[in-house]
């Protein structure tokens, strides 16, 4: 692996429940290389997800260190340009067409110019939705919907794109060809990729695959 | 443009929808606070502007009054006239009488004025209905319309005038008839009050039944347009004598227009509750919206925005809400103002009739005068409550964490 953009030491979270405190992740560590992908199975409720949203910088562990790009600084500046994340429920905002929800990633992070337009069209162009740039999500279907998260997802040249169950809504012939396009957009993009999915067949084509079990991470 | 005043927009004026529904019904509540402000005010201030030009058409800017009557009043107008600002002066003489027109009775009010100076001062021909301010003598009077009415009297009828010089006079036993008078006019000022109890004839007719000799009551002036009266007053006080002292009409009806500033401060007072209840019909809807945009609150957080972002984001709708109701209420106001006429027909037809509504409120036609600082003061007083109301919904907003936002079922 090359030197880590991204890395995650002796990661504890616990929530509390009751009168007692359920230890979700138990001194997790992990570290993704530039251009690497890998990807994150497990049980529903094992942590997944929050070990992503950990690594996100979305929320913070009860102890453990979190670096990007060897910087523990972790503010939501940097994430808007440091990482771009795609959801299982997409999560467009309603009232923006799909061009525009691709370009308020880029309005947040301060870099809305002419060449994050042309980054936007070209984004939306490379996932098939050219002709559809101007439609509201309500117009689009599940897959579309998707794929404009996608183009969100790098419309700031992230160097990391974490992905939660990004074909978790869709069925298998959609989901199939939304994984395509997020591997492929990966590779051509030279940005590492933290997936978390339940899908063996999705986990395959990644570089490395990490299962979560028990609050700990077993990378092979 | 910023991110947020860009999300705030486009959360209230969606791409692709022609008509902001949530919008236009948000705005709604402020629109119809604003409008019934600016109606309100406006029809307050038109009172008062009306009663205003009523005074200052028939009186003058400025009245010279004195302790007793004034027994040279030539001599003072002419040191007044000669004032700079000064447009015209003339001497009036006021005082209760008794008229009968085939044995109808009424109390008005009767004023003497002086022909050759009375055009400086008030522009009576303007005022006339019938008849011809030229056939005004010593042995006629002009009546106001309601009056004539009530008297059943017109142009060319006899009246009988008793003046308290006959009671005076019966106290001495003399006896002293009733002046028999020509109708020569018939006069409308606007004012219904006025226009029920006045009677205008010369200065020497009424000096006469009221025996007061050569003496005046008071000087009315008139100013130059554009002049200060309350520096005009400061000006003609130093040349008159210890016991004469001018004033301007506002002080000289200071009670009345206390009044109908109390009325309009009250009626502002009052009707601001109307805004901040639809300031609060906004905060509930924007509370509404920070519950149904939970995820989207935690995508913006996902994407790099702060909980102040956010929150900016909030109350920037709410100020919106506040521009688009205040604009639509000052136009829905300006509307009403307009057809003002029309409506006050339409209501008072169905309700108590045209003619009470002109006895309770004094004016033929509903006044309307509308101040540019009240315009502001509304304005900016329903869009900074609009934008206040965005205040708790946004703090709410900003204090959701990203990730539990996210999980929001």
């Amino acid at each position: 692996m090359s030197e880590p953009i991204l890395q995650a030491r002796a990661l504890v979270k616990t929530y509390p429940s009751g009168d007692r405190r359920i230890e979700v992740l138990r001194g997790v560590d992990f570290a993704v290389g530039a251009g690497e992908s890998v990807s994150i199975r497990g049980e529903s409720g094992c942590g997944k997800s929050t070990l992503l949203h950990l690594l996100a910088g979305l929320d913070t562990p009860d102890t453990g260190d979190l670096l990007w790009d060897g910087e523990p600084r972790v503010t939501p500046e940097r994430r808007a340009r440091f990482l771009g994340m795609v959801f299982q429920a997409y999560y467009l905002i309603p009232e923006l067409d799909a061009r525009q929800n691709v370009l308020m990633a880029a309005r947040i992070a301060g870099r809305l110019d002419a060449a994050a337009r042309a980054r936007a069209e070209d984004l939306l162009r490379r996932v098939g939705l050219a002709e559809r740039a101007h439609h509201l999500p309500a117009h689009l279907s599940g897959g579309e919907r998707q794929r404009v998260a996608l183009a969100r997802a790098l419309v700031n040249r992230p160097r990391i794109i974490l992905a939660d169950e990004p074909t978790g809504n869709l069925d298998e012939a959609t989901g199939n060809a939304v994984m395509d396009l997020l591997l492929d957009l990966c590779a051509q993009e030279q940005v590492a990729l933290v997936l978390v999915t339940h899908n063996k067949e999705h986990a395959a084509r990644t570089a490395r695959q990490a299962t979560l079990h028990l609050g700990k991470l077993q990378i092979p | 443009m910023p991110w947020p005043l860009y999300l705030a927009l486009k959360q209230l004026f969606p791409t692709g929808r022609r008509f902001p529904f949530f919008t236009f019904m948000s705005g709604l509540g402020v629109a119809v606070g604003v409008a019934l402000l600016h109606v309100a005010t406006s029809i307050m201030g038109g009172f008062g502007h009306e009663i205003r030009r009523m005074i200052v058409d028939t009186q003058g800017e400025i009245q010279v009054v004195s302790r007793a009557n004034i027994q040279n009043p030539a001599e003072i107008m002419a040191q007044v006239r000669a004032i700079e600002g000064v447009a015209g002066v003339t001497p009036v003489v006021r005082g209760v009488v008794m008229v009968m027109h085939r044995n109808v009775p009424a109390y008005p009010m009767i004023q003497g004025v002086d022909l050759a100076t009375v055009g400086e001062v008030f522009h009576l021909q303007r005022y006339l209905v019938r008849g011809s301010l030229d056939d005004l003598d010593d042995d006629s009077v002009i009546l106001s319309t309601k009056l004539a009415i009530e008297l059943g009297a017109s142009v060319g009828s006899q009246l009988e005038v008793y003046t308290p010089l006959i009671i005076d006079r019966m106290g001495r036993d003399e006896v002293l008839l009733p002046r028999v008078v020509r109708v020569a006019g018939l006069l409308q000022i606007g004012h219904d009050q006025l226009d029920r109890s006045t009677i205008i004839t010369t200065l020497r007719t009424m000096q006469e039944l009221y025996g007061s000799g050569d003496s005046v009551q008071a000087l009315n002036v008139r100013l130059a347009p554009g002049v200060d009266e309350f520096e005009m007053v400061r000006k003609i006080n130093p040349v008159l004598p210890w016991e004469m002292r001018a004033q301007t009409w506002f002080e000289t009806n200071a009670d009345f227009q206390s009044i109908v500033k109390f009325e309009k401060y009250m009626v502002f007072f009052l009707l601001t509750f109307i805004v901040i209840v639809a300031a609060l019909s906004i905060m509930s809807s924007l509370l509404i919206s920070v519950v149904r945009k939970t995820r989207e609150i935690g995508l913006v957080g996902a994407l790099g925005a702060r909980g102040l972002h956010v929150a900016v984001c909030f109350c920037t709708q709410g100020f919106v809400l506040g521009l688009v109701g205040t604009g639509l209420g000052l136009a829905l106001g300006q509307a009403v103002l307009h057809f003002r006429a029309d409506i006050v027909r339409v209501v008072a037809g169905l309700t108590v009739g045209e003619d009470v509504f002109q006895q309770f409120y004094q004016f033929v036609d509903l006044p309307s005068h509308t101040l540019a600082s009240d315009v502001v003061i509304i304005a900016i007083g329903s869009v900074l409550a609009s934008t206040l109301a965005g205040v708790l919904p946004a703090w709410r907003a900003a204090r959701l964490k990203p990730v539990e936002a996210l999980r929001h079922e």
